[in-house]
């Protein structure tokens, strides 16, 4: 979501957080076990430790939640996506419908059904719809940097910014649905309408 | 510290027996039939240690098809029974039922009840076990060890009910397991201030279990029922709901996670103070956080199928500030070990012991495993590279083989001159202990490495793409020095068991360092 929405920095924030609380876990672990010098920690100090725990949650639970209602406010509303019913415009340059089976994902683009594989325009917002037919599968694009779970009988949305570079992206199932979970691939074709897509892979 | 305080602190100083070959003692009708609560443990303890060789080969046997892209030894279906009875056997006969067996051990001997409450029940957890492992080997299931529905209701064979039957019975296993350890923990009579952190901890876990394991046993009878076609609970083709699975499933499945580690962290709580020789940094602090990790691990469960939705937004939220708040517990334990080490000077005899360097080795490892936690929890960046990529294979391998599996080993060490009179091999110990802390330190980073690359779980082939193929060479050879440490293990405390140097007196008996006496300050011109 963060990927979506340009919010590299933040991420990177949580990252970093994340990465100092580990290294200075450890080292202190290293210094209590090699450091000579000796003295016991006051209660107060586990105090300060946890009320630095508790602005970190804080920091996260609210960095986390902001990122997540900006990125669903996007999403349609009720009946926006209605038989007939015009989009919001300007949101979007393309809307998909996708249907995840055993074991491969079927996008109904327009008037197309195509098997495995949906062309979208460079650089731009793309808005798809979910669902799975049988079990419960997964949706992920590694080069967009987003994930959904789908549940059979659910319908839900997500949406990501195409790669500016045109080119195949992998789009992959990340939930164990059977047998075939490991083939269970589709491309993300990135490339203006009309174009052939390049070889290259992403 | 005082000499008196540690004369009165059972939590330093109980976890002693007399050294003696106890294993010779046992004849087969004591080692199946006693009520000594050692038998049961040491019975447990073997079980379990099967369990890990056998896991352990399936698990290596599977990862041998990752090393390279493309399939080279076999295809999806024997590469997932592999996968899934790695990880069932892990987790239900190796890590759960290894420490809590480790606590059967200890516990009555800290609490000076010298006896295990209910052992009928113990007996039938244990044969339970049998029985569920039995079924599983046979059933060969292929639907992971979180079988979600209705996946796991159209995978298998023809024996696939068998897997179904074995996941209820587990549960009932684990029920048995809680209500003795409960019983047990409770059976304390002195003061409740001087009632030892391993009689919280497994007043923690009993209840844990008690608690957790009806919806596992419910899950897998539900299962068993809807693969019958006599219901129609989890498949949503026939009117069901995989909502209900998974808040079914993961309402066990949260706290079971903690069903290895709040044992493994009794254990830390038991183990440590006998090597630095003196009370840990604070006891209250290690209640707080035992209370806390149990009040708070009901309510996170979520997180493992975030974001749904199918539920509101503050639903999610509250799942997301649960599981942010779980860590401070969590991070309590490690941060009361730590200052237990700033705390005094450590024995020079603790610091060489092999147990010691593994409950070091562990606590590293839950550091390595826990931090990530920070923004697993958080569902904006979950979504993106964390869930299920190999990032959580990730986390849990370093909390689960880094630690839980860890101080379990550091208890067997421990424990091995009490049951057998004789000591293990140092060197072979201490080259198990490096394999270990070297191939699972690899096998972690590369696995969060390609779980940044956005790796799948449970997949038996992937692209050629070389981040991808390099990362997974480099898993591969960490866990095989995993396998080899195992090996070196096993060889060590069967050979020992013969040839290893017979123990005088208590094995473990560490007098606490001087404390540092100020450098006397040269005098100028000397």
């Amino acid at each position: 979501m963060y990927e979506a929405l340009g919010l590299g920095t933040e991420r990177a924030v949580l990252i970093g957080i994340m990465l100092a609380l580990g290294v200075a876990g450890i080292a202190a672990l290293f210094a209590g076990l090699f450091w000579s010098r000796k003295f016991r920690l006051p209660y107060s100090a586990e105090v300060a430790f946890v009320a630095l725990l508790v602005g970190l949650l804080i920091y996260g639970d609210t960095t986390s939640t902001r990122t997540y209602r900006a990125y669903e406010a996007l999403f349609p509303q009720e009946g926006d996506m209605g038989v007939g019913d015009e989009p919001p415009p300007g949101t979007f340059a393309k809307e998909v419908r996708v249907l995840a089976f055993q074991w491969g994902f079927i996008f109904f683009d327009g008037d197309k059904a195509l098997r495995n594989v949906v062309q979208v325009p460079p650089g731009e917002r793309v808005l798809f719809q979910l669902g799975a037919s049988d079990v419960i599968h997964g949706f992920n694009v590694p080069a967009a940097s987003i994930t959904a779970e789908l549940e059979p009988g659910e319908t839900y949305y997500l949406w990501l910014r195409a790669p500016d570079k045109p080119g195949r992206y992998l789009i992959q199932c990340l939930n164990y649905c059977g047998l075939g979970h490991a083939q269970m691939k589709a491309w993300l074709v990135v490339a203006e309408e009309g174009e052939e897509a390049g070889d290259e892979e992403a | 510290m005082t000499a008196k305080t540690i004369e009165n602190n059972r939590d330093v100083d109980a976890a002693r027996w007399e050294v003696r070959d106890f294993l010779a003692e046992l004849d087969l009708r004591t080692f199946l039939f006693s009520d000594d609560y050692r038998v049961i443990a040491l019975k447990g303890v073997l079980l379990s240690l099967m369990m890990l060789a056998l896991a352990g080969t399936f698990g290596l046997t599977f990862r041998a098809e990752l090393t390279f892209p493309d399939i080279q030894l076999f295809g999806a279906r024997p590469y997932m029974n592999l996968m899934t009875l790695h990880g069932m056997l892990m987790v239900f006969g190796f890590l759960i039922p290894f420490v809590i067996s480790l606590c059967y051990y200890v516990m009555p001997r800290v609490l000076g009840t010298e006896k295990l409450e209910w052992p009928a029940l113990a007996h039938a957890s244990w044969w339970l076990l049998v029985v569920a492992a039995v079924l599983l080997i046979i059933g060969r299931p292929d639907f992971t060890w979180t079988f979600y529905a209705p996946m796991s209701l159209r995978v298998g064979g023809p024996l696939v009910w068998m897997g179904y039957l074995a996941i209820a019975l587990v549960a009932i296993s684990e029920f048995l397991a809680g209500l003795v350890l409960l019983k047990s923990a409770v059976k304390w009579s002195g003061s409740l201030r001087d009632w030892p952190l391993m009689g919280w901890g497994m007043m923690t876990q009993g209840i844990m279990l008690l608690f957790s394991t009806p919806a596992l046993a419910l899950v897998g009878l539900i299962l068993l029922t809807d693969w019958l076609q006599l219901t129609a609970v989890f498949d949503p083709s026939r009117g069901g709901s995989t909502t209900t699975f998974l808040w079914l499933f993961w309402f066990y499945g949260h706290p079971a996670v903690y069903l290895p580690l709040v044992p493994a962290i009794s254990l830390v709580y038991t183990l440590l103070p006998r090597f630095l020789a003196r009370p840990l940094w604070s006891k209250i602090s290690a209640i707080v956080a035992f209370i806390t990790l149990l009040v708070l691990s009901f309510g996170v469960f979520h997180h493992h199928f975030q974001p749904a939705v199918n539920v509101h937004t503050w639903v999610q939220r509250f799942f997301q500030i649960m599981t942010l708040l779980i860590f401070i517990p969590s991070t309590l334990h490690v941060f009361n070990w730590v200052a237990s080490l700033f705390e005094g000077p450590i024995p020079d005899e603790g610091r060489r012991a092999v147990p010691f360097k593994f409950l070091m080795g562990s606590i590293f490892f839950i550091i390595l495993g826990g931090v990530v936690g920070y923004i697993n929890a958080q569902i904006a960046i979950n979504t993106e590279f964390i869930h299920n990529t190999y990032w959580i294979p990730g986390h849990f391998h370093a909390m689960f083989l880094g630690f839980c599996a860890q101080v379990g080993m550091a208890a067997v060490y421990y424990l091995y001159p009490y049951w057998t009179g004789r000591m293990y091999n140092q060197r072979l110990a201490n080259l198990h202990f490096w394999l270990w802390q070297v191939g699972i330190f690899g096998q972690v980073m590369t696995m969060y490495a390609l779980g940044y690359a956005f790796f799948p779980r449970w997949v038996v082939d992937y692209l050629p793409i070389p981040i991808w193929s390099t990362l997974q060479f480099w898993l591969t050879a960490s866990v095989v020095l995993v396998g080899l440490g195992f090996l070196v293990m096993a060889w060590n405390l069967l050979r020992s068991y013969r040839h290893g140097e017979v123990v005088q007196g208590d094995p473990w008996t560490i007098r606490p360092a001087a404390a540092p006496q100020p450098q006397p300050v040269p005098a100028p011109g000397e």
